[in-house]
């Protein structure tokens, strides 16, 4: 019996090694990476201690791998290959190893699992998150050397205590994209005022055009506008709104600019394709270039879709109007570089923020190729963008304002995400418009973006 | 084929079916139906196949003006497909094949005992069909960094055990009450071991079992979306359907490529599994139909 | 001295049994039953899933879930799907399994047909109805003339429905062969004697095929029971949980919870709650069914 149990033993163990052999194909260098990222866990603490590595970007004289966690939108995957080409140019020590996930619904899950056992050395978000992961104390301040060459504005708001934590590397506009086109046919102005652009719908509706072009069925596409219209109703009046209402100082029952933030949604969805909420973001971008609607409501990332479905669609952007008639076109931080607190490479990190904030080449080929705008300073892009004139114009004249101003104080995951789905239940009909009040107003504890 | 008309053989001698207009009107009624339920698969196709202006410009019944292979190029690429087609193949093999041996046994075991540990073992192993491990990830994620899963093939495989497990205890306990112990205890005065007994007798009157429980325990781990993106995030350890879904994250402005991409996806299975139809199908019936 | 011995053999083998079963226990234990305790244990702090501290609450976040209607919502949805999909699926797979069993001609090729959607992934399966809707059956109304709603993912009232076909198409050709297979396996005599004894059609089905069918029906049952239950993937690419949250699922609503929402602890006890109400479902289920096929 004993030699039986003996020999299953052995067979045993003789599977177990055949199948640790058949993974092991594969798994040196996986195996490697596990064993970098525990050893950077575990010496989380002695090297905080150290005394952090002069930001010389001294080309390191072994071969180093980084970790990177990249939460991009879908107009950003693909830039990892550029980063990597130029940085092998440069530094060809030094290898990245990424891991792309998509920001929307994977990015923060990443993330919570990395705080659990010790985070990448690079992490790429966007200019929101820098204030979530700065209060946890996991990120670096970022060198002066590099974020000098960052322009002024796109500093701010990822600066906490004095320390800036985040290279942000370009942007996005948001606000009203309208055809051209169809404007200048109809003899429409730019409207500043509710009035102006209720006229234009008005003479929409008499034309038969649909005035908006939507998706709601994107919940986020939701969330976004009502930050839009919060940022020029809302937080240019009082520009620490979300603090008062952590406070308990304003809430959404009571504030009238907060409300008519909301109600701005239902002016787009009575003005709409009757089935946006079918309607998904491509398809809706189809049919403004088609000129089955003369606005829509978005940010950059419609650009790509718009070029791609016709590149000669002509269009232009201005801010929604807000009751004051001085809104200010959004401008959106996004790709933001964010480095680990934890890291046991400074030196290869600020090689990589080297090559990021340096070479021009790489910068013109980022840009054009998630066609965003520049946040470094001197660079240029070269793809066509129609609103650009537009853009030009606000940001000449000072009417330019960072949506990170309300995002770092109301949070997007968790309550703008989650009062988008209110709003969507009311637009519906399936909630009464105090009700989706009331619900925002009870989310108050998860509005804060910082965790402390 | 075999199988079927084993099975048909004694009713076809004693009046095989007719051809009656009830059964002319059930094909008429099966044969819309099915055309029902192919229309999405052809829309896959037909979209796979447009250019991005004719996906918008024209119906979305109208065929392609030419067979456009830019879509499964793109979609090759964006896969990467040799990689990942290798990973969801060895990942699902794998962890099939164990959960296939694993079952057996453990089922046997619970079958053949009476005792206490046994029968709370059964209860304990059915409680894991139903526990939701899609809620449970964060604390799937820190148990597998502490076990130096993660990352790692037989990482990954090791959860599909974990989380296949309950399933296959559960199919193979059922089928157990069909499996003769006559033969069972024979060996057993024989003075064969448990073990010898479970090789040498049970484990071959268990392949039927068996191969159903492969069979469906392939579909979930090779459709497997959430485990995969939890455990394994490096490039060179990724699936197919955790690289699948980035292409259709909500600001995809190119789904004719997800589409072909689609189509690249699930052809290797289709074919798989419609060229063992035979076996899928004797599997199925063992797992269906007691005694 | 005989007895002793056997009883020393039995315990030999019984030890060699649970060394058998021993593996198994431990691979689960670690990969599932642990994370459920942590869960547990997570469920009694306020942790937001991020921070170092797991503040103990007690059984407060449960106490919180019976007041949250959005959580209540959600399991409204899940009961409805749950329940939709039970009848519907278990009717149409067996009536589309008896219409292939009647005889038909080309019994392979439909049986392909049907199957083929199962092969496919739920999220994608998601985003392909995601399109038919929206894209799609649409233009049928323009050949046709009609004016029948199709987008049916863009309505609070239709979206239900609309999930319901999409998972349906899905996984009807699945349970169909389970189905199909238990009819194949029905001994035509039983058939025979019944019609000799005059019994008619609908008879014979109810009081043969039916009852022969018990153990398909205890698989199918429970399989689309708590498999519906679980909903999320199908969810993901296609309604997200909207319009509003007229589609978000207790799974859903518990990863937005725990996740985006940054209340771990809370979204926990959501976990821990479906737990228990799956586990009770298919208690019963398992036990009045298995009860049933004893009598036959």
């Amino acid at each position: 019996m004993k030699k039986k149990l003996l020999s299953l033993m052995l067979g045993t163990t003789m599977a177990a090694s055949l199948l640790a052999g058949c993974g092991g194909t594969a798994a040196a260098p996986a195996a490697g990476n596990a064993a970098a990222e525990t050893s950077a866990a575990e010496a989380e603490a002695p090297a905080a201690e150290e005394p952090v590595a002069e930001a010389t970007a001294a080309a390191p004289d072994e071969a180093v791998t980084l970790t990177v966690l990249a939460g991009q939108s879908t107009t950003d995957a693909g830039i990892e290959d550029m980063i990597d080409a130029a940085l092998a140019e440069k530094y060809p020590n030094i290898t990245l190893e990424w891991e792309c996930v998509g920001w929307d619904g994977e990015f923060h899950p990443k993330m919570q699992q990395y705080l659990q056992t010790g985070v990448p050395d690079i992490i790429i978000g966007k200019g929101q998150d820098v204030a979530t992961y700065s209060s946890l104390g996991i990120l670096n301040e970022i060198d002066s050397t590099y974020t000098d060459r960052v322009l002024d504005a796109a500093n701010e708001n990822v600066t906490f205590d004095g320390k800036i934590y985040g290279l942000v590397y370009n942007a996005l506009y948001q606000g009203v994209y309208y055809n051209r086109e169809m404007f200048k046919e109809n003899g429409w102005d730019i409207p500043k005022t509710q009035e102006d652009l209720q006229a234009i719908i008005d003479d929409c509706n008499a034309k038969g055009i649909t005035p908006f072009a939507s998706h709601m069925v994107d919940t986020w596409s939701i969330g976004n506008v009502t930050m839009q219209f919060m940022m020029n109703d809302v937080f240019n009046k009082n520009p620490k709104w979300g603090d008062d209402f952590r406070a308990g100082k304003v809430s959404f029952s009571e504030d009238a600019d907060a409300q008519t933030c909301y109600q701005y949604n239902k002016l787009i969805y009575d003005n709409t394709f009757p089935e946006t909420f079918s309607l998904e973001q491509t398809d809706c971008d189809a049919k403004m270039v088609l000129g089955e609607a003369a606005m829509k409501v978005s940010g950059s990332w419609s650009i790509q879709n718009f070029l791609d479905i016709d590149e000669n669609f002509d269009f232009g952007i201005f801010p929604f109007p807000n009751q004051t008639g001085d809104s200010k076109l959004i401008f959106e931080p996004n790709i933001a570089i964010m480095t680990s607190s934890s890291t046991e490479h400074q030196d290869a990190i600020n090689c990589v923020l080297d090559v990021l904030t340096s070479d021009q080449d790489l910068a013109v080929e980022i840009y054009d190729y998630t066609k965003t705008a520049p946040m470094l300073k001197g660079v240029t892009p070269t793809y066509p963008n129609p609103s650009q004139q537009d853009i030009d114009k606000y940001a000449a004249d000072g009417m330019v304002v960072d949506v990170n101003l309300g995002n770092n104080q109301l949070v997007w995951g968790g309550f703008q995400d989650e009062n988008a789905a209110d709003i969507a239940a009311w637009l519906q009909g399936d909630e009464t418009f105090e009700d989706c009040l009331a619900a925002s107003d009870a989310r108050v504890d998860a509005s804060s973006s910082s965790t402390n | 084929m075999k199988f079927k008309t084993k099975v048909k053989k004694p009713e076809e001698q004693i009046t095989p079916k007719k051809y009656t207009g009830g059964t002319l009107a059930t094909q008429i009624v099966m044969t819309v139906l099915a055309i029902l339920f192919l229309l999405p698969i052809f829309m896959v196709f037909n979209y796979s196949f447009k250019t991005k202006k004719e996906l918008y410009l024209t119906s979305a019944l109208t065929l392609p003006s030419s067979l456009q292979f830019e879509n499964y190029k793109k979609a090759f690429v964006k896969l990467d497909l040799s990689t990942t087609f290798t990973n969801t193949f060895v990942y699902t093999a794998l962890s099939v094949l164990i959960l296939a041996f694993l079952c057996g046994m453990t089922a046997w075991a619970i079958a053949r005992c009476k005792g206490k540990f046994f029968k709370f073992s059964y209860i304990y192993f059915l409680v894991g069909i139903l526990i939701p491990y899609q809620a449970l990830f964060l604390p799937i994620y820190i148990i597998g960094y502490r076990l130096h899963l993660t990352n790692t093939r037989y990482g990954i495989i090791f959860m599909y055990v974990a989380t296949g497990i309950s399933f296959g205890v559960f199919l193979m306990t059922s089928f157990m009450s069909t499996v003769p112990t006559e033969l069972e205890e024979a060996a057993r005065i024989d003075g064969c071991s448990v073990f010898k007994t479970y090789f040498r007798v049970v484990l071959p009157l268990l392949k039927p079992a068996m191969a159903t429980l492969i069979i469906m325990q392939s579909f979930q781990i090779w459709n497997d979306y959430l485990l995969a993106s939890l455990y394994v995030s490096k490039k060179n350890l990724k699936t197919l359907t955790v690289v699948i879904q980035s292409l259709f994250s909500s600001q995809t402005s190119d789904y004719t490529t997800a589409m072909a991409a689609i189509v690249i996806s699930v052809l290797p299975i289709a074919v798989l599994f419609l060229s063992l139809q035979k076996y899928f199908i004797k599997g199925m019936t063992v797992g269906a139909v007691k005694g | 001295m005989n007895r002793k011995r056997k009883s020393g053999m039995e315990r030999k083998m019984e030890r060699q049994y649970f060394l058998i079963v021993l593996p198994g226990f431990v691979i689960f234990t670690i990969g599932l039953i642990i994370p459920t305790i942590l869960a547990f244990r997570y469920s009694l702090t306020s942790w937001d899933g991020l921070s170092a501290e797991k503040p103990f609450v007690g059984f407060q976040n449960y106490v919180n879930l019976l007041h949250d209607s959005n959580f209540l919502q959600a399991w409204g949805f899940t009961i409805l799907f749950t329940i939709g999909n039970t009848v519907i699926q278990n009717v149409c797979a067996l009536l589309f399994a008896v219409a292939l069993d009647s005889g038909i001609r080309l019994q392979k090729v439909y049986r392909t047909i049907f199957f083929i959607p199962c092969l496919i992934s739920s999220v994608i399966v998601g985003f392909i109805w995601l399109k038919m809707y929206s894209n799609v059956l649409p233009e049928f109304n323009e050949i046709f003339g009609t004016n029948i709603n199709f987008l049916l993912f863009g309505s609070s009232s239709t979206v239900l429905p609309g999930l319901l076909i999409a998972n349906n198409w899905q996984w009807i050709g699945y349970w169909m062969l389970i189905y199909l297979a238990g009819l194949q396996s029905i001994p035509a005599e039983l058939y025979e004697a019944a019609k000799v004894d005059g019994a008619g059609a609908f008879s014979r089905f109810k009081n043969i095929t039916l009852p022969m069918l018990a153990p398909s029906i205890t698989i199918c049952v429970v399989g689309i029971t708590t498999g519906s239950l679980k909903v999320y993937d199908l969810l993901v690419s296609s309604t997200g949980g909207g319009p509003g949250r007229a589609s978000t699922s207790v799974i859903l609503h518990t990863y937005n919870t725990a996740i985006s929402g940054r209340q771990y602890g809370y979204g926990s006890a959501m976990s821990v709650s479906l737990v228990i109400v799956l586990l009770l479902v298919a208690l019963i289920q398992v036990k009045s069914l298995r009860s049933r096929e004893v009598q036959q």
